[in-house]
């Protein structure tokens, strides 16, 4: 176990073990939901193995533990107890029971001062900046995180903060009022960040991240997302001085080139997650690079690097293997065709997540080489690979059987024969079918049997889906949605937009949630996605009133009777029309992040 | 003393009492273990003194042992639930935590010093609990805490403090 020991806080009378500078329970569910502590986990803290116990004690100690036992544990246990609470209240009150509670848990509380509301912020400023404080409050503060309070903050606001020096973590993102100037104030100086998000900032430019060059040496996470002006003058020299550099986001940089990218590859050997999302000026020779280099590197995402070609890793040195590697995204890399895919799974065998979405040109050969990732594979996305066909996916589920994600939106000669072969996923909890035109109840049935009838029996377990992405599969009845929602409980999205079947009907319609604003009457028309508590919603009223439900009754079980419902279908012009309007987002309405978690994208069209 | 049976430790408390315990219950005290590791096999056939723990303590701390003596051992595993944010606390946990202040604490410095940090855990979450909602009054109370604070004192940490009110 490791101790942390790090921080030594003048304030304290007594050298009371001192808290961790980052705890797991608070770090991996409070509020500070950026992207570094979203995933990270890297930092250990623990309460620690104390020392013996002092055996000798004062007649008063010895009086004092009797009346009151809780006086027998040490500062490092009083802490620990201490870290159990989340509630900034509770380590408030804690604050004020007697002077060694309030040594004790004033670095908690002040670890990550609550700036949520205008008026918290106010008060924790009032704090930081007074001079004859009960603590020096400025040097306790670990975690900053703006976010909340986005638009409302501006470079005057955050100047206090140029007093806390001792800030690990500064979460910016979306303040979009700051500049270079106020963020800098609060960069000089500060030598232990360790992570900075200022995603969305757009006013910032190469000033800030010269600034962070110079003064932040053991910087281990940086996300510049959309920070727009950024170019590779500062961003080589980040890479230059910041050699701990684990996690680089650089979304929607469009100014950064291969420059940046080379020098990350070849001053941050530590690198574990790089996101080049649509960093459009990025060549094959980063990314070549980045998987060579970058022996440790986990996560990889270069989404529409369009100017990526098959090279990118066919020039990856021969007979290695880059074992780290668990997630790859290549979105929109339209380039790739089955040879770069072939070669990718030749040389990561451990991907877990694998993204070709709309990587039009590969084939079912790619599909076959990707079965060679058995086990490993969880997560796999071949949206618009219109060219696969049923006999890659029946492999591919064969062969990789721990899939939880699956989407293949648009992979229109996909037929049923490969969703009752998905069926048999026993880990499945998401799927996307959306636009596979041919499928029909009878997939939808599949689904709900669950496919794993022996696993079901043994251990009861209910189908795990959670996600089941539909819209636009215009064969589909109420029959196997219906089937589809008492077989799994634990679904809490189905989207079948431009499903006939359901968007136009009223009683249905009605569980359904609210298109985005940004859709046209069209699209509104056709819009049918139900999520959460509409979910259960639309179980129950087909549930309780079967009869106005269908025309028939009781077939919904019975893959036989399934052909029936198949004959009640036509296919409308407008419905063909209807699914031209929004092709670029139809295949996915949620993106999942590399822990799982998920950034809604509302909209399933 | 007769050699106890095999896969068996004998542990000594510090009020001189001997607990014959199966070494795999004893062996989720990773001090327990290690010691184990850096002594051998012979370390079965002495008793091994537990210097900080009287007897009633060491056999409620193994009596925790052998009721969660076939759980994982706890790894920093991303996907356990150990990373719960809540201070939910199992049902046979939480009755065996039924026990006066006293014992409470001492259960706690146990597990601290014999390296069970599922135990530690358990025992830090139940006094968090008794924590939980509470006004500094009501847990002065609980515990049983002088306040040393003067009035002034106690007013400027609630000033300066007032963002973290609810």
């Amino acid at each position: 176990m490791v101790r942390s020991q790090r921080n030594v806080v003048e304030a304290t009378e007594t050298a009371s073990a001192s808290s961790s500078s980052s705890s797991p329970e608070r770090a991996a569910y409070d509020d500070d939901t950026d992207f570094f502590t979203a995933q990270r986990n890297d930092s250990e803290s623990s309460i620690g193995v104390s020392s013996l116990r002092d055996l000798t004690m004062s007649p008063t100690q010895e009086r004092e533990h009797r009346v009151s036992p809780i006086s027998r544990l040490p500062p490092e246990l009083l802490i620990g107890v201490f870290t159990k609470l989340n509630s900034s209240a509770d380590l408030r009150s804690c604050m004020l029971v007697s002077k060694t509670w309030s040594r004790n848990s004033v670095d908690l509380l002040w670890h990550r001062p609550l700036c949520n509301t205008w008026h918290n912020l106010q008060s924790v400023t009032r704090s930081i900046q007074t001079t004859d404080g009960y603590y020096s409050y400025n040097a306790l503060v670990k975690r900053l995180n703006l976010s909340n309070l986005n638009d409302q903050i501006s470079d005057g606001t955050v100047n206090p903060f140029q007093m806390c020096k001792r800030i690990e973590r500064l979460t910016l993102t979306g303040c979009v009022k700051l500049t270079d100037g106020g963020v800098c104030s609060l960069i000089y100086g500060s030598r232990s960040l360790l992570a900075l998000d200022i995603t969305g900032l757009d006013a910032i430019t190469d000033h800030t991240l010269k600034a962070v060059s110079e003064n932040c040496g053991r910087l281990q996470g940086l996300n510049i997302t959309d920070c727009s002006k950024v170019t590779d003058d500062s961003l080589v020299a980040v890479a230059e001085h910041c050699h701990l550099l684990k996690r680089l986001k650089l979304n929607n940089c469009s100014l950064v080139t291969d420059d940046s990218i080379m020098a990350v590859a070849q001053h941050c050997p530590h690198m574990l997650e790089i996101d080049l999302h649509n960093c459009r000026q990025v060549t094959n020779i980063s990314i070549t690079n980045l998987i060579a280099r970058g022996r440790q590197l986990r996560e990889l995402r270069a989404g529409h690097c369009h100017l990526l070609t098959d090279s990118a890793f066919l020039d990856l040195p021969k007979n290695l293997a880059f074992e780290s590697l668990r997630i790859l995204d290549l979105t929109a890399c339209h380039q790739l065709h089955d040879e770069a895919v072939e070669k990718i799974i030749e040389t990561s065998p451990r991907l877990r997540n694998l993204v070709l979405a709309k990587c039009k040109e590969i084939t079912d050969r790619s599909v076959m080489a990707i079965t060679k990732l058995g086990k490993n594979l969880h997560y796999i996305h071949l949206g618009h690979c219109a060219q696969i066909t049923d006999n890659a996916v029946i492999q591919l589920v064969k062969l990789c059987n721990r899939i939880r994600y699956i989407d293949l939106a648009c992979c229109q000669r996909l037929t049923d024969q490969s969703v009752k072969q998905l069926a048999t996923l026993p880990k499945l909890r998401r799927i996307g079918l959306v636009k596979c035109q041919l499928i029909t109840d009878r997939s939808i049935l599949a689904l709900a049997k669950a496919a794993n009838p022996e696993q079901r029996q043994k251990s009861m377990i209910a189908s795990l889906l959670e996600r089941v992405h539909l819209s636009y599969c215009i064969n589909l009845t109420l029959g196997g949605i219906h089937a589809l929602l008492n077989q799994c409980p634990k679904l809490t999205h189905l989207s079948l937009t431009g499903v006939q079947a359901f968007y136009l009907r009223e009683d249905l319609i009605a569980y359904c949630r609210e298109a985005p604003p940004e859709f046209t009457e069209h699209q509104r028309h056709v819009f049918c996605v139900f999520s959460g508590e509409g979910v259960n919603k639309l179980r129950d009223f087909l549930n309780n009133n079967t009869e106005l439900a269908y025309e028939t009754e009781g077939t919904m079980y019975d893959d036989r009777e399934a052909d029936d419902m198949d004959t009640d279908q036509q296919q409308l012009p407008g419905l063909m029309h209807a699914t031209g309007l929004n092709d670029d987002d139809d295949d996915m309405d949620e993106v999942d992040g590399a822990d799982g978690s998920q950034y809604e994208l509302e909209g399933d069209n | 003393m007769t050699a106890p049976p095999r896969g068996t430790l004998t542990l000594e408390s510090n009020d001189g009492r001997k607990i014959v315990v199966d070494r795999d219950v004893a062996e989720r005290s990773v001090l327990i273990k290690h010691m184990m590791e850096d002594i051998g096999e012979q370390a079965e056939d002495q008793a091994i003194p537990i210097p900080n723990v009287n007897e009633a303590v060491l056999n409620k701390v193994l009596e925790w042992c052998a009721h969660h003596k076939a759980d994982p051992q706890t790894t920093n595993d991303d996907d356990s639930d150990s990373r719960k944010k809540t201070t939910d606390i199992e049902e046979w946990d939480q009755k065996f935590m039924q026990v006066d202040q006293e014992m409470l604490f001492e259960i706690i410095l146990a597990s601290n010093y014999l390296d069970i940090k599922a135990l530690l855990d358990v025992g830090c979450k139940t006094v968090a609990n008794m924590i939980k909602g509470k006004s500094p009054e009501e847990i002065r109370k609980t515990f049983n805490i002088q306040n040393d604070f003067t009035p002034e004192e106690e007013d400027q940490i609630r000033r300066e403090n007032e963002w973290a009110e609810e």
